[in-house]
């Protein structure tokens, strides 16, 4: 499997939700009123507002006050290329700015067009956004001078106290796809199932795991053996689909495991065709299903599911096997 | 002197340490376990506990450390932990779980592919969700925030970063970095840590074991963790208390250290930890070249206990390893390594 390893990317998202709880939920709604609360800890008053005490743990009293809206830059750093994360899309400044009335210091995003701008002691003002939702980039940028700002047509508070929040992050990523599992993708368009057979404990592993994770050792092309197309149903998991970013199935559906007839290991979460969710059972006898001829497959580089041309498992029109043990085999 | 208890680092191997791999974690991992242990006369059999670091984001795949235990051999059943931290603290874990006494071996790894994703997209994910994470609160530009605050304080200064670089990374003239434009002032290329792919694995043994392994073993006398709060705002950033209370547990104070291996990712980071650790001229710090030369994350900080454990095996009497974690040095580890006639 001597070849130039193949790089597959994948954009992952997270659509968090958070619930807020009562301090962050209390600056986060008085956000949406323009204002900035800090709360009182000791001598101090935190922000942004904490639950504890940073020193000492000790929870502290939902004593909130009113801090700026302006405030004074303690320390700052230019930032000439903005990230997608970033409040702004063009240079600005990421500064320490302690608001008026607060003793510690917020991080946040400076539009100061240059860096010539900035100076430690300088004062600056939210620029607030004209639709606020509770979340900190209700507050677009801060700006030089004393004077808040507001974007654009100003669409007032929440009608209702702010408890959760919405945090998109979404990062691509580029892994290389390890060399047996390209080569068994491969034989998949020609319609072959290719495992690999362990020189040291002869077990054989189906799919395009290119390790004996027993031996810990790396499989080559000369350890890849010719699979049988037919297996047993060992195991399965009923999905009933609940709605979130990205689903795309409505009914429940059945992912399969599947041992393959001589092989040591089953391949997981497979999906099936012509077999009724309730007719999904163990022992079930199933043979594989090919994309047909001609068409693309999909070279993607995940494991732990139906590859390259190979989609499925549909009855093989045996009887079932009746084994308890083979209960026991998914992984 | 050594006692029937003792816990020492045996033996350790690290991958080749580039820009771009094109191994897997797993791959990595395989090579580098066994790279670590066959030196010893070991095999994964002998193995009695193993302990991963790596991080899920970085590799951008849930429960990523379940596949890289095909690297270890766990058949028949191993005693094994995953940290989602640097290796550093997979060895803290294995040091306590050898102090049971009912084990002589174990196998502690960290490993990363930083190349994967793009690491100032990435780490502000690991930040305070609600404040921080949203505005893309990326390490750099912390990192500036806190050499601001050291340069200040009069620790560091713009061209002592800058000598350190280059002391570093062997290249370059200080005059010629400076004349560097600033990436987030006033840290400039040169101050910032390369993006490395790499992994690394580690050997501790228990009392007699290690005495049978190797000629001279590096004893761990000392070990200790401590954590600051997660936002920097709330911190003095000229200053590392953590750093300091950990390496007074570790017993820096009852005799001196001849080397310090310590992970600072950026230039001003060793200047302030030198401070911190009241290092003088006579101990020589990152000999190796640190995480300004490679910064393999999820294993720098291992590899440091390594560099450190290889100047007891090559004679040495007393060595230092630092580890971090999270923005401006928040979280900070000290392991305190010694030899024994």
């Amino acid at each position: 499997m001597s070849h130039v390893v193949r790089f597959v990317e994948s954009t992952i998202t997270f659509p968090y939700t958070r619930s807020l709880g009562p301090v962050t939920g209390a600056f986060m709604t008085a956000l949406t009123e323009k204002r900035i609360l800090g709360i009182r800890c000791g001598d101090g008053v935190l922000v942004p507002p904490m639950e504890w005490d940073p020193a000492t743990g000790a929870e502290l009293a939902h004593d909130f006050v009113d801090v700026g809206p302006a405030g004074t830059v303690a320390s700052w750093t230019w930032v000439p290329e903005p990230t997608e994360q970033h409040p702004l899309d063009r240079p600005f400044a990421f500064a320490f700015i302690t608001l008026d009335g607060a003793s510690t210091p917020l991080l946040y995003a400076v539009d100061a067009g240059s860096p010539q701008v900035m100076a430690n002691g300088m004062r600056v003002a939210p620029r607030w956004k004209g639709e606020r939702v509770g979340h900190i980039t209700d507050i677009a940028a801060f700006v030089p001078g004393e004077e808040p700002e507001v974007e654009g047509d100003d669409l007032g508070p929440a009608a209702e106290p702010v408890t959760m929040m919405d945090y998109l992050a979404s990062i691509t990523y580029k892994n290389p796809v390890p060399p047996a599992f390209d080569f068994v993708v491969g034989a998949s368009a020609d319609h072959r199932l290719i495992g690999f057979e362990c020189p040291v404990c002869g077990r054989v592993y189906a799919g395009g795991r290119g390790v004996c994770p027993i031996d810990s050792l790396e499989f080559t092309e000369e350890h890849a053996v010719d699979l049988p197309h037919t297996g047993t149903i060992t195991n399965h998991v009923v999905i009933t689909p609940v709605a979130y970013p990205g689903q795309t199935e409505t009914d429940p559906f059945a992912r399969v495991f599947v041992l393959l007839d001589g092989v040591d290991v089953v391949l997981g979460y497979q999906p099936v065709f012509n077999l009724p969710v309730e007719d999904v059972a163990v022992g079930v006898r199933v043979k594989a299903v090919w994309t047909p001829p001609g068409e693309e497959i999909d070279e993607g580089g995940t494991m732990g599911g139906a590859f390259g041309a190979l989609i499925g498992w549909e009855p093989s029109g045996e009887p079932a096997v009746d084994d308890l043990d083979l209960t026991n085999r998914i992984f | 002197m050594s006692t029937s208890d003792d816990i020492a680092v045996v033996g350790w191997a690290q991958t080749p340490m580039v820009r771009h791999t094109d191994k897997s974690e797993v791959q990595l991992l395989m090579s580098v376990i066994t790279d670590a242990i066959e030196p010893l006369g070991l095999t994964r059999a002998d193995i009695d506990f193993t302990c991963l670091g790596s991080c899920d984001y970085i590799t951008g795949q849930a429960f990523s450390f379940v596949g890289n235990l095909d690297a270890i051999g766990a058949w028949p059943p191993k005693r094994d932990s995953h940290v989602e931290m640097d290796g550093a603290w997979a060895l803290y874990e294995a040091w306590l779980r050898l102090q049971e006494g009912d084990i002589d071996i174990a196998v502690v790894t960290g490993s990363g592919r930083s190349s994967t994703g793009n690491p100032a997209l990435i780490y502000p994910m690991e930040m305070d969700p609600y404040f921080l994470a949203p505005i893309g609160a990326d390490p750099v530009t912390f990192a500036a925030l806190q050499a601001r605050a050291v340069i200040a304080s009069g620790i560091a200064d713009e061209r002592s970063m800058a000598e350190t670089a280059v002391r570093a990374r062997g290249k370059g003239t200080v005059d010629e970095l400076l004349a560097d434009d600033y990436v987030r002032q006033p840290l400039r290329r040169h101050d910032l840590p390369p993006i490395t792919d790499g992994a690394a694995a580690m050997v501790l043994a228990r009392g007699d074991r290690a005495r049978e392994l190797v000629d001279r073993p590096a004893y761990i006398t000392g070990f200790d963790h401590r954590t600051e709060c997660h936002n920097p705002s709330f911190r003095a950033l000229d200053d590392s208390p953590s750093t300091r209370i950990a390496a007074e547990a570790a017993g820096l104070g009852s005799a001196p250290v001849e080397v310090a291996e310590l992970q600072a990712a950026f230039t001003h980071e060793e200047l302030l930890l030198r401070s911190v650790l009241g290092f003088g001229d006579d101990v020589t710090v990152n000999a190796s070249g640190g995480a300004l030369k490679e910064n393999p994350i999820m294993a720098t900080g291992l590899v440091r206990i390594g560099h450190a454990a290889d100047h007891i095996f090559g004679g040495g009497n007393r060595a230092l390893a630092h580890s971090t974690s999270g923005p401006c040095l928040q979280q900070n580890l000290v392991c305190i390594m010694e030899g024994r006639s």
